[in-house]
């Protein structure tokens, strides 16, 4: 446990200095506050430019507090997660890459720790940046259109929030598995083109953990129930842990 | 426009933090000689032109070795 601790540390401190931190509060802070915004004066851009062409007739519905989630969820789900995957690309595959992990594992570090520790730094800063993103995003709404009706306001938040670890996880299984930046990249990238691909069937949609970082939208708005993402949960919760033990796994039979 | 200047002051924290997003990579780029791979031009290009995502892919994968 206080290997664990020690490392968790680390992987902070690391974090820090890497500007990983720096970064994924910027860029979520960021995209909470663009939503509403983009929400906000989209049709006002769209009226200027139809107005130097009479000819064009653009029927713009006034935005709500829906647009600006739509955007929200969107924006996160799009944007968000491509930085949260650029960025925490290095966290397993830099340091076995490198070798520096080796120094730790000799001291006697178990390697099981090292993946649980790197899981829960990501895991944690991701947490507190998109929280950053909802607040920011609830600021703004909150102010051009004051209260509204939201429902599933946990659920909503929580599927995407459940994705983004699933993404981690698939991170961190890439980089053992090919100790390369690149390499880990590639199977998250891969990983998510398969889950769109998959989403084409129909019968596959409430199974395809894609669906937590889609339709988030329509979960706030009470066009799905929970019962319509509860079969995507427990998929993507099973893959997380699966992925963490196949991780934990394959990285205590590598010859580092 | 009327009502894009009355929004001034909500637009503007929005190009601040990009601003120190973009400022805060090309002083590194500047800095920090050495890249990953691609040369200093070509990160400063990519950390102006690419608004957000440039200076995460700057620190992500394009930031060297510190020395």
């Amino acid at each position: 446990m206080r290997a664990y601790a020690a490392f968790c540390n680390k992987e902070f401190m690391e974090s820090v200095r890497t500007y990983k931190l720096f970064i994924m509060g910027a860029v979520f802070l960021l995209l909470g506050m663009m939503s509403p915004l983009l929400a906000r004066f989209t049709p006002a851009i769209l009226e200027a430019v139809a107005g130097e062409m009479p000819e064009m007739v653009i029927i713009i519905p006034e935005p709500s507090a829906y647009d600006s989630w739509l955007q929200f969820f969107s924006n996160i789900g799009q944007m968000g997660l491509l930085a949260l995957v650029i960025v925490f690309s290095g966290l397993t595959a830099g340091e076995i890459g490198k070798g520096t992990v080796i120094n730790m594992l000799t001291k006697g570090l178990s390697r099981g720790t090292v993946i649980f520790s790197k899981l829960s730094a990501a895991a944690a800063i991701w947490t507190v940046c998109y929280l950053l993103s909802i607040l920011a995003a609830f600021a703004y709404t909150a102010y051009f259109w004051g209260a509204h009706e939201t429902h599933h306001v946990f659920l909503s938040f929580f599927s995407m929030w459940l994705y983004g670890i699933l993404l981690i996880a698939f991170v961190i299984f890439g980089g053992i598995l090919t100790a390369s930046i690149y390499g880990s990249m590639l199977l998250t990238g891969g990983v998510v083109v398969v889950m769109m691909l998959i989403n084409i069937l129909p019968g596959a949609r409430p199974y395809n953990p894609i669906t937590l970082s889609g339709e988030n939208a329509l979960l706030l708005t009470a066009q799905r129930t929970v019962s319509d993402f509860a079969p995507a949960l427990i998929v993507c919760a099973a893959l997380i842990l699966l992925l963490t033990a196949g991780s934990v796994a394959v990285f205590n039979k590598k010859q580092l | 426009m009327e009502t894009l200047m009355e929004m001034l002051p909500i637009i503007l924290p929005l190009f601040i933090i990009q601003l120190i997003l973009m400022v805060t990579a090309l002083v590194h780029v500047l800095r920090h000689p050495n890249y990953r791979f691609g040369s200093r031009g070509i990160w400063m290009v990519v950390v102006i032109v690419l608004q957000i995502i440039g200076p995460v892919l700057y620190f992500a994968i394009g930031r060297g070795e510190e020395d």
